[in-house]
């Protein structure tokens, strides 16, 4: 070992606490980067290797019945590889107690080889040819756990009117289903009354009254071709079957939220470990940038023993990249754990059947490159000031560090209230600007991803309170198999818990406005109703039009048009003939989830040329979530599902409790990050001045007094960077928001006030923290040191 | 007649280890300080001189021995009374004049004044050692003369009982020198404080009322003066 290398090596021991803080912050940039990218590739590989091997749809048509005959002539159009037609019907399953769950019922033709959107077995067998007795069925993972069924139990099912009995046999996944949800409207998937079942085509047909017939096809599309062309030729071959809806991949529901997902930690993943290491590169360069000022002498000496600039250049850049190159070891290492953490996270949200683990040797790499770069950088930019360094000057005593008037003292008033240790502090601060700026900066970002952690939960907490509180005030919302006359329902008015009750008639359409079509649902409901009221995502109440429809943003914008035009609306309800009429759009509506498009329960009525009749029902009770009222309902055969938003509530919110896990990592992360940052400005500050404090101490002043000094100084800067992080923290909310935002959510980057005052509070904490760890070290101020010669 | 004594050392000595060598910087020694005396302590590097002036402003502790000031007890203090004692008793100078760079003078003479509860007022202490026209300048705007002269101001300032000087002309030139050790003459003949001034510079002392002389550690001899002379009629 060089002597050189052992200077390198006592530097660091006698500044151990700070060689520590710095190397913490790269862990964490290295942490961070191999977990979310490591996560994001496994995510990513698993989802193409899926979709790849099972054949995921690049496009779903949806009809109301056509023979299984017009496959071969779909198959025919050039640009598709393969379809698949298929029976799929969501139908009510009859569980203990007379509960009903809903199963999307969806059939598979068999041998299912070549099929697009096909299905993969993860547990029990696979369908039998000839099945003895029961129909065999798979369901989801998801669904089989939350409603503890084993292989052999039974299903019943409500399907052609009558009550069916199938055997679960086992689960199975496909592309179309690694996030089931029944709809958009649904926040959260909620397996217990939510499933997928699966079966095979023949039986599917047969309990569905689909003899020979299906009611949707999946497509399989070569890479390059001309989707739209492709997409209108299949809907010309479909449009004698009742064509009711077409949808590309990238607004299939499952999809839709995985990708949504996959995107959001791309973007993460890229950007927030970058600004730990340019943190961590700002801070070592500050740090050595000292190191170098307070070593002038022995670098004078080594320079007149005649070692060269570059040689100590790369003494003090050693440092740095020690700094990199331990807490990269160490971020690997934890980088590593938090990675097979969060696929094992993701595990349990998608039912992806290769979650592809393990190690991602080539995000390792980049991160130790990364971080020995940024570091190196620091150092080599940091120590050039050693070229400068003449020997003979280096050895000579420096002269005071030069005082100057600082702007503030313009302002008089404030100046003239200011003691002298205020003065000194904000003097000092002023000028080291540098060290300033960097600190001030650090904290801001420290405070932004405080925000940045806890406003999920205000997010959440706002959808929650939006959806449930605001927009839907019944207790149940009674859906029913097919359109009933709402005075046939009214009776349940007589019933002694109900209090009120209000019709819903969901009309599913296709809007065209010009060349361009879309599908919507439109939700038609009393304009004078009480029972569901319509906000949009940011909080504005919106009323629902006698005449026309107020329709959901984003479809208005695909569509390119504006309130005051007029569109086209066919209806694409599956019963009954297709209906055609022209409706203007009155208004635009953001909602936070779902459709978000509504019309006057009369106007619906008009469109499916009926007056008077329901979908659905919602009722508002004496108290909510009452059993009698449900076991009634539930009686009926007519009822397909009664859906409850306190049980939505409380589904939605158990599923949010990963994201507890997810905040107090962030806060953590966040914190340690603040902590150095701090740790490391107080100990610098204290450092420089350790002369100086230790006269002041001789002059009279206390160790707490001693101890006010330094706070002054950081607290300065930390309480800066807090004002500036908290509004900073919004804006990054908001960035981050619009980036996530899809079709099929958009949420506002809501940040409740007790946020900033939590996020404050916090910030404080730590920054107290790091800077008592820094002022513990006042105790060692030795005032002796203050009378002996200067070096 | 013998005037008051200030401050009492009573068979005090300190020893520090520095590894594994014992260092015996002061040996048992015994000391008594009068009210109002110009007190010099000379020797050379090493003879203790410092380690006395130490143990006397309170920034250091006897390994034996007792210290009384004003008849009280120094050695048995706590922490915080040390502090006290410091702040309210005690003025320092030092060899470097170590002011701080992010004040002007003023405020580096007001900084100590805000630690007691009857400061004199800041700008007086200024007009008396010459630098109320330069009270806004920084240090770094300051020559070393000028420094040091703000640092008695700052530690007249408080009016301590007991005025500590170490080496404080051992960084300025001769007639800088002269004029500092002026102001500390100038405090004993206006009787306004007790000024001991450590230095290894024996010209300085004909200035004092008493020299001690010190050497390896322990005192040499005392002598009285009978006829200090003013800082002008001194060379060296």
């Amino acid at each position: 070992m060089t002597t050189l290398t052992r200077k390198l090596l006592r530097t660091i021991t006698s500044g151990w606490g700070q060689f520590v803080a710095l190397v913490l912050i790269v862990m964490l940039g290295v942490m961070i980067y191999i977990s979310m990218n490591t996560a994001y590739s496994n995510l990513s590989q698993s989802q193409e290797r899926f979709y790849q091997e099972y054949r995921f749809a690049d496009y779903t048509f949806t009809v109301v019945k056509a023979p299984e005959s017009v496959i071969s002539r779909i198959e025919a159009v050039p640009g598709v590889i393969k379809a698949t037609g298929r029976v799929q019907k969501d139908i009510p399953i009859v569980k203990a107690e007379d509960e009903r769950a809903t199963g999307r019922l969806t059939g598979y033709p068999l041998p299912q080889e070549g099929e697009v959107n096909r299905l993969h077995l993860l547990s029990g067998s696979w369908f039998e040819e000839s099945p003895a007795g029961n129909i065999g069925v798979l369901v989801d993972p998801q669904f089989f756990v939350a409603n503890h069924l084993t292989a052999g139990d039974s299903l019943e099912v409500i399907a052609g009117g009558k009550k069916v009995v199938l055997t679960v046999i086992g689960t199975a996944v496909s592309p179309e289903f690694v996030y089931p949800m029944p709809d958009a409207a649904a926040l959260v998937p909620e397996p217990e009354r939510f499933g997928i079942i699966m079966i095979p085509q023949i039986q599917a047909q047969q309990i569905l009254g689909y003899p020979g017939q299906i009611n949707q096809v999946v497509v399989d599309l070569a890479p390059g071709a001309d989707e739209t062309a492709v997409v209108r030729e299949i809907e010309r071959i479909l449009e004698p079957y009742g064509n009711l809806a077409s949808y590309p991949r990238r607004d299939q529901l499952s999809h839709a939220a995985l990708q949504a997902e996959l995107d959001g930690l791309k973007t993460m993943s890229g950007s927030l470990p970058l600004v730990f290491f340019l943190i961590a590169a700002a801070i070592q360069f500050v740090i050595i940038n000292r190191l170098i000022k307070t070593q002038r002498l022995p670098i004078g000496v080594m320079k007149a023993l005649g070692y060269s600039s570059f040689q100590i250049i790369g003494n003090y850049t050693g440092y740095a990249l020690l700094v990199s190159g331990v807490g990269a070891v160490l971020g690997i290492i934890t980088g590593i754990g938090m990675a097979a953490g969060m696929s094992q996270v993701y595990a349990q949200f998608f039912n992806l059947p290769s979650t592809i683990g393990g190690i991602n040797l080539s995000v390792v790499i980049r991160s130790v490159v990364i971080s020995l770069v940024v570091g190196g950088a620091a150092g080599l930019f940091a120590s050039r000031s050693v070229v400068r360094i003449r020997p003979a000057e280096a050895m000579r005593p420096e002269p005071p560090a030069s005082g100057k008037h600082t702007l503030l003292e313009n302002w008089t008033w404030l100046w003239q209230h200011l003691d002298s240790s205020w003065k000194m502090s904000l003097r000092s601060i002023l000028r080291n600007r540098v060290r300033f700026a960097i600190t001030v900066l650090g904290v801001v970002f420290f405070v932004c991803l405080l925000i940045f952690a806890l406003f999920s939960n205000d997010a959440v907490d706002y959808l929650v309170q939006q959806s449930f509180t605001l927009s839907n005030r019944y207790d149940y919302i009674v859906r029913f198999t097919q359109p009933v006359k709402y005075e046939d329902i009214t009776y349940w008015n007589r019933w002694s818990e109900v209090q009120k009750i209000e019709p819903l008639l969901e009309v599913p359409v296709k809007i065209k406005a010009g060349d361009r079509a879309e599908d919507e649902l439109l939700v038609g409901a009393q304009v004078t109703g009480e029972l569901r009221k319509v906000y949009d995502m940011h909080g504005q109440q919106k009323q629902i039009p006698e005449e026309g429809i107020l329709l959901n943003k984003s479809t208005a914008d695909k569509l390119g048009i504006k309130p005051g035009d007029e569109v086209e609306v066919h209806t694409t309800l599956g019963i009954g003939p297709t209906r055609t009429e022209r409706l203007r759009i009155v208004g635009l509506n953001q909602p936070m989830s779902g459709s978000g498009s509504f019309i006057s329960w009369e106007t619906a009525n008009r469109l499916l040329g009926e007056s008077r009749v329901v979908s659905a029902v919602m009722l508002k009770l004496d108290r909510p979530e009452m059993k009698e009222v449900e076991k009634r309902l539930y009686e009926m055969t007519s009822v397909s599902s009664v859906m409850s938003p306190q049980r939505e509530q409380a589904a939605f919110l158990q599923y949010m409790d990963t994201i507890i896990v997810f905040i107090a990592i962030m806060v953590l992360m966040a914190g340690l990050l603040g902590l150095a940052i701090v740790y490391n400005t107080s100990l610098m500050t204290f450092q420089e001045r350790q002369r100086e404090l230790a006269s002041l101490r001789v002059l009279g002043f206390s160790r707490r007094e001693i101890a006010g000094l330094l706070r002054k100084e950081t607290g300065v800067q930390a309480v800066l960077g807090i004002i500036i992080g908290l509004p900073a923290g919004k804006a990054m909310g908001n960035v981050l928001m619009a980036s996530i935002s899809t079709d099929l959510y958009s949420m506002p980057a809501v940040i409740y006030p007790r946020t900033y005052f939590i996020a404050a509070l916090l910030a404080l904490v730590f920054i107290g923290i790091g800077q008592q760890l820094a002022i513990r070290k006042t105790g060692q101020i030795d005032m002796v040191e203050a009378l002996k010669n200067r070096d | 007649m013998t005037p008051p004594i200030l401050m009492s050392l009573k068979n005090v000595s300190k020893t520090y280890i520095m590894g594994e060598v014992k260092v015996e910087a002061l040996k048992t020694t015994t000391l008594d300080v009068y009210e109002g005396e110009l007190l010099v302590i000379l020797g050379p590097s090493g003879s203790g001189k410092s380690t006395l002036l130490n143990l006397m402003g309170g920034i250091d502790q006897p390994s034996a021995g007792e210290i009384f000031f004003a008849g009280k007890p120094l050695t048995s203090a706590g922490e915080k009374e040390m502090t006290n004692y410091r702040r309210r008793e005690v003025g320092f100078v030092f060899q470097f004049y170590n002011l701080i760079p992010d004040l002007t003078a003023a405020e580096n003479v007001a900084l100590a004044a805000e630690l007691v509860h009857k400061p004199r007022p800041v700008n007086e202490v200024l007009e008396e050692v010459g630098l109320l026209d330069r009270r806004d300048h920084f240090p770094s705007q300051l020559s070393g003369g000028e420094q040091q002269r703000v640092a008695i101001a700052r530690a007249l300032v408080k009016q301590p009982r007991l005025l500590l000087c170490d080496e404080p002309t051992g960084a300025l030139d001769f007639e800088t020198g002269k004029r500092v050790l002026r102001l500390l003459y100038d405090i004993r003949q206006k009787g306004s404080g007790t000024v001991i001034i450590v230095t290894h510079n024996t010209a300085i002392g004909a200035i004092a009322d008493r020299v001690v002389r010190m050497r390896s550690g322990s005192i040499a001899d005392i002598t009285i003066n009978q006829n200090p002379v003013p800082p002008e009629r001194i060379d060296w």
